[in-house]
């Protein structure tokens, strides 16, 4: 017959002694346990926010160069984030005429200028907060849009000005009863009306999904006052041309602008730019997140250390009966161990919890990496913060430990 | 089996050494039934624990069947402890959070590989043989003085070790109780050849054993005085 101390004994052991002192149990986990859940929380917002900005990328199509004013980052220098100050704010104000001198590069195959603005949408006496989009015929096939109901404007209705909106799915479904409802009615937007002609399928873009899209040109007036552009997009169906385009693309602008004053880029590089930007804001967050998970490790610590002197006695009978310093060394790091991953199961499962209930808004998520590094980092805090208490233990003089009263 | 040989074990207070026992020379023979008699801090409970192990002598050897045991790892001494060593205090010593059963299976815990039998077996019968089987799920602070020496004396068994030591064994118990437990001392050298050493400073106990060595001082004397 076999009877080891084995890591099962240590184990069970360890849920005995837990069992008999819960409220101290669940105390010293609840710092591993917060801990655990405000760096899990960070990252899977972190990821949410990734997978968020991913999303709003790949919504627009592929072999995309992206013109917007202000310089976010220049390839000659290094493609850092250098000058991301300037970015977005001020920089050219990109108008029709842009657009035009763009729109005479042979290899770019669309140029899309965009002007967008958050705005009250009504109808039928509903009243929405959506966007409004004024672009050209060519927005919908660079932003890979679907006709759900009715049909896009035309390269026509934009020279003629023509007050027609094509509207995603979502505005249409808040301001109708039925999406396909919207062909044919009336839109508002402050004191323009616009025909409703088309209905296009959402993709899951919380802004695309709501806009209305209408002819850049009958937003010229009231809606867009300075005739001006946030953005123009340039494609191509030819992957091989992407970099030609854009080259060409600085030379025009360049004869306007200054280099700083805008940029043109790819949605591949933004995308690695804005992933760099946000790697470095999720990397504090997690670093100040884990302020709590020492704070967690030292109240173990704290609490293993007690345990230990609780518990002199008991090591000094154990040892009477044949247990080896590593026995006891075991013992009591077998008990931080579990106490810190404990913890960190607990912290999970409510981070998980709490990443259910706001994904509905935000899509968060807890990947295998993050599920992997806490239990990795929680029986690590527990091996660092219980080894010393652990060895206190361990080094007790059995003579001493066994007369402790 | 066992020997001493010119055996100190000292200690530090601060800066001054204290000789808790000095200049032990003792020869202690297999089934032997030996008494070390001494008063309160005379050194024999420090004695005991040189003999049982617990203690590294800061001078001379200890032998145990012929092999210097003095100079061996925590590793290897711990071993012997458990195979060879049963102890038997005067508190008891029992885990007060374990139940009597439990207490007597600790010693199995410790047992680096492959036990040579039944250990839950083993410990029926141990606590059979001393009448508290009915208590085996008892916690020890729910059973009487008597029975908790009995517990810990099945504990010190377990193991089936040659030597059981004994430090005050009776000290805690009332005088009927602790000749129960003196009766079963006995029995275990008598009825199955243990060696069993018995530390006390009543002379009525000691005069239990077959052979009795006097401590003073940390000194052996030959006389108790």
């Amino acid at each position: 017959m076999k009877i080891q101390n084995g890591y099962l004994d240590l184990i069970k052991a360890a849920i005995s002694d837990f069992k008999r002192s819960k409220i101290r149990t669940f105390l010293t986990s609840l710092g591993i346990m917060i801990g655990v859940l405000s760096v899990v929380l960070l990252i899977a917002l972190g990821i949410g926010l990734k997978n968020y900005l991913q999303r709003q990328f790949e919504s627009l199509g592929a072999n995309l160069i992206i013109i917007f004013p202000g310089n976010i980052s220049s390839s000659e220098e290094g493609g850092g984030l250098g000058n991301f100050g300037a970015g977005f704010a001020g920089g050219a104000n990109f108008d029709e005429k842009d657009y035009i001198s763009l729109s005479r590069i042979n290899e770019a195959d669309y140029v899309v200028p965009l002007f967008m603005k958050s705005s009250v949408i009504e109808s039928d006496g509903e009243r929405k907060l959506g966007y409004l989009m004024g672009s050209s015929e060519d927005s919908f096939k660079i932003l890979n849009l679907e006709i759900l109901e009715g049909n896009f404007f035309t390269k026509g209705d934009v020279s003629s000005r023509a007050k027609k909106a094509v509207i995603g799915e979502s505005l249409a479904d808040n301001l109708y009863d039925a999406p396909q409802d919207a062909v044919g009615k009336t839109v508002r937007v402050s004191d323009q009306r616009f025909k409703v002609i088309g209905v296009y399928k959402k993709k899951g873009d919380r802004e695309q999904d709501n806009a209305a899209v209408v002819p850049y040109r009958t937003t010229f007036g009231t809606l867009n006052p300075d005739e001006t552009f946030f953005t123009i997009y340039l494609g191509t169906t030819d992957k091989d041309k992407v970099e030609e385009v854009k080259k060409k693309a600085e030379e025009v602008l360049l004869k306007r602008y200054d280099k700083d004053d805008f940029t043109v880029t790819e949605q591949s590089e933004l995308l690695s730019t804005i992933n760099q930007i946000f790697n470095i804001v999720n990397g504090v967050l997690v670093a100040i997140g884990s302020i709590s998970l020492l704070v967690g490790g030292i109240g173990i610590m704290n609490i293993m250390y007690a345990t230990v002197t609780e518990r002199t006695k008991e090591v000094g009978i154990r040892r009477a009966v044949g247990a080896t310093e590593r026995d006891i060394l075991n013992q009591f790091l077998a008990e931080s161990i579990l106490l810190s991953l404990f913890g960190g199961l607990l912290g999970l499962v409510l981070a998980f919890l709490i990443v259910l209930g706001i994904r509905a808004f935000f899509p968060a998520s807890i990947n295998l990496f993050s599920v992997v590094i806490t239990l990795v980092i929680s029986s690590g805090i527990g091996i660092f913060f219980g080894v010393f208490p652990a060895r206190r233990a361990a080094k007790l003089p059995p003579i001493e430990a066994i007369r402790y009263e | 089996m066992i020997k001493l040989q010119d055996v100190c074990k000292s200690y530090f207070l601060g800066d001054t050494e204290v000789k808790a026992v000095c200049d032990i020379n003792l020869e202690i023979k297999d089934k032997e039934f030996i008494g070390i008699l001494g008063s309160s801090g005379s050194g024999k409970s420090t004695l005991m624990y040189l003999i049982g192990l617990l203690e590294h002598p800061t001078a001379g050897k200890i032998f145990l069947e012929g092999k210097d045991v003095s100079k061996l790892s925590d590793d290897t001494l711990s071993k012997i402890r458990n195979k060879t060593v049963g102890f038997v205090f005067q508190s008891f010593n029992l885990i007060n959070k374990y139940t009597v059963l439990e207490n007597v299976l600790l010693p199995t815990k410790y047992a680096k590989g492959i036990l040579d039998f039944d250990a839950i077996k083993r410990a029926e019968e141990l606590l059979k043989k001393f009448g508290i089987w009915d208590r085996r799920d008892f916690f020890p602070n729910k059973i009487s003085g008597g029975q908790q020496q009995r517990v810990a004396i099945a504990r010190a068994l377990m193991m089936k070790p040659k030597i059981i030591m004994a430090d005050e064994p009776t000290g805690n118990l009332d005088s009927k109780t602790g000749d129960e437990i003196l009766d079963i001392m006995e029995s275990l050298n008598k009825d199955f050849g243990v060696t069993v050493i018995l530390v006390t400073h009543e002379k009525d106990v000691a005069n239990r054993t077959k052979r009795k060595i006097y401590i003073k001082d940390g000194q052996m004397v030959g006389k108790y005085l």
